[in-house]
């Protein structure tokens, strides 16, 4: 079971359903490491100053409104924690639509709820009155310190959690103007027996990624062929397998393999004892 | 009423000094309007008598992490930004403090160290501007998994090894990013910042996904710093020296699976930018804050134990002596189960190897 990415209750009417939320969704995208072609390093991102010249390390970074072009805003930390944050752990819900109201551009992300211990009856009865109803409830979550429009709906025997893009996400339409466009009778007959001769009902399993696959066999190629390239090593990568190592670790402590007292024994720099008093 | 909410109305009169009924005790507290930590340009001073309210109010949940195990507290008479001085021993405790004799090589002899197991003491300690707690991570008790372990601790170190009290009952992991936020003076240790933060927030979850699948299950709190703690409870079977050697064998394979991240190095200078996995708090005689303890922080933060699912969403500052007491109240303690979860190491072991 994956890790629970948020947890907390839904607020309908007198009645409160502890849940759990999980990502419905994940990329399955492979991913590429940028490598040094003559070495075949992994290549690390610095930060660089082009007016100083120099790296810049964390500590010396700000984060930049730009209002208009070159010019920022700067906004700190503490600007960051005075913000308002809204409740954090209550889905609210606050009306009930008709799914087809809903236009597909406004989906954003899909997660499952689950009832949470001994809130399985309540779940039941909301997941049931909303297939019953045919509706689905519209409500406002908090995520990663993100407040967000939300729409919950019965799939499956399960809740799912959808995040909306809000309005003013949308882009506007283009706009195009068709009016003047003619069509004849005759055409339109041609699309229509098309569109007949293609119909079916969807079924997601018959789609796949065919870049991702034929990408996967090319990986797949060069590790059989064994054209593969290391990255001069910079440090021990032996894998060892931690429960063996634990043991090892545990027996040689029976022996007294270690020294008595070792915390003693080593060297320590005075700061570190002092930052645990304090 | 109970002795908590007693002690509260208490504290309501507008006096600096009080003489406290804490059940049959009686306890003068003084001072009480004395800020202990300054307060900022957005957070009053909390005094001294918010201290001995917050103590009184977490209380329930906090006596019992500190039952029968000897406490170490880090005291600032001045407040938070004045001199602070760590107290192993205490003469002349009174008469509601426990008090036991335990060998200290430190001293070449026996020493009285201070065990915590009522209000009373819990107060005492705050009236003396005791702000941080530091239990040992092993007690005095008997139990079925130190059968056979003698419970005298005084008279020489060959005893005391032997004893109960050389058998922690957890492995902890302390991890400390060496991030700086860039506003520390020259020589101070890192400020607490989220970048840091987060990404020690990141390096906790993957460990406890990694001894998950050992089976075994950790525990995590906020330092009340700049850190986290995990600890990983488990039966009394290993001494501290065993204890230590896992946490150092969790490190360094973090180390190896995690370069970029981790960093057990000994000098600051090499531990910068990285997280600092500080496996030698497991020494007898070591210890870290304790759950609610409070640290040194303008802010009042405190150590707060946190649920799994709820880390992503936290910040360290989330959590002081204004905020804990009600969220207690309000959704209990994340730990409750920690000192109920005893998970046998020694077998976890057999299984899993060969």
């Amino acid at each position: 079971m994956p890790r629970a990415i948020w947890s907390g209750s839904i607020s309908f009417g007198m009645v409160t359903i502890p849940v759990k939320l999980f990502g419905a969704t994940e990329s399955k995208d492979i991913r590429f490491n940028l490598l040094h072609a003559t070495c075949g390093s992994k290549l690390q991102q610095k930060r660089w100053c082009p007016t100083d010249e120099v790296e810049v390390p964390w500590n010396e970074t700000a984060r930049g409104y730009e209002f208009s072009k070159g010019q920022y805003v700067v906004l700190t930390e503490e600007d960051f924690e005075q913000l308002p944050l809204p409740s954090k752990h209550t889905i609210e819900l606050n009306a009930f639509v008709e799914e087809q109201e809903i236009d597909p551009v406004f989906y954003e992300k899909s997660y499952y709820l689950e009832p949470a211990e001994r809130a399985e009856k309540p779940y039941a009865l909301l997941l049931r009155a909303l297939e019953e109803k045919k509706l689905s409830a519209t409500a406002s979550i908090t995520i990663r310190k993100k407040e967000q429009l939300c729409v919950l709906r019965a799939h499956n025997g399960t809740i799912m959690l959808e995040t909306l893009f809000y309005p003013d996400e949308v882009r506007q339409e283009p706009g195009v103007d068709l009016d003047k466009v003619k069509v004849s009778e005759r055409e339109l007959d041609m699309a229509y027996t098309l569109i007949e001769l293609l119909k079916k009902p969807f079924d997601a399993s018959e789609y796949r990624d065919n870049y991702r696959e034929a990408l996967a066999q090319v990986i797949e190629a060069k590790l059989e062929g064994k054209q593969v390239v290391s990255a001069p090593p910079t440090r021990d990568t032996g894998v060892i397998d931690l429960a063996e190592a634990l043991k090892r670790s545990v027996e040689a402590a029976k022996k007294g393999g270690k020294p008595k007292t070792p915390a003693r024994a080593r060297p320590r720099p005075a700061r570190r004892r002092t930052r645990k008093v304090g | 009423m109970t002795e908590a909410g007693d002690v509260l109305a208490q504290l309501e009169e507008r006096k600096s000094r009080l003489v406290l009924k804490v059940g049959k005790h009686d306890l003068a507290v003084t001072n009480l309007d004395k800020a202990l930590w300054p307060g900022t340009s957005r957070a009053t001073p909390i005094t001294k008598r918010d201290l001995l309210r917050y103590m009184t109010r977490v209380s329930p949940w906090l006596l019992p992490h500190l039952a029968g195990r000897p406490l170490f507290v880090t005291r600032y008479p001045d407040g938070v930004t004045g001199k602070s001085f760590y107290q192993k021993h205490w003469v002349d405790p009174p008469a509601y403090a426990r008090n036991i004799s335990i060998y200290s090589s430190h001293n070449d002899g026996d020493g009285d160290y201070l065990i915590c197991e009522n209000l009373a003491t819990l107060l005492w300690l705050s009236q003396m501007a005791g702000l941080e707690l530091h239990p040992w991570f092993s007690r005095i008790d008997a139990g079925p998994d130190v059968r056979g372990r003698s419970r005298k601790f005084s008279g020489s170190e060959a005893t005391l090894d032997k004893s109960v009290l050389n058998f922690p009952d957890f492995v902890v992991f302390d991890l400390d990013p060496y991030e700086y936020s860039g506003r520390e003076n020259k020589g101070e240790e890192p400020e607490l910042h989220r970048r840091a933060f987060k990404r020690t927030r990141e390096l906790a979850l993957r460990l406890r996904e990694l001894l998950a699948g050992l089976g075994l299950e950790t525990f995590v709190k906020t330092s009340g710093r700049t850190g986290l703690h995990l600890y990983l409870p488990i039966l009394r079977k290993f001494d501290y020296d065993a204890a230590r050697g896992i946490a150092e064998t969790i490190g360094r394979y973090a180390l190896q699976k995690w370069p970029d991240d981790v960093t057990l190095e000994w000098s600051v200078e090499r531990r910068t930018g990285k997280i600092f996995f500080d496996y030698n708090q497991n020494s007898r005689g070591k210890s870290l804050a304790s759950i609610f303890s409070p640290r040194r922080h303008v802010l009042g933060t405190v150590s707060m134990p946190v649920d799994w699912d709820r880390l992503e969403e936290i910040y360290p500052t989330d959590f002081t002596l204004r905020t804990v007491p009600d969220l207690l109240e309000d959704r209990g303690d994340p730990w409750a189960e920690i000192l109920s979860t005893k998970q046998d190491l020694a077998v976890m072991l057999e299984e899993r190897t060969a």
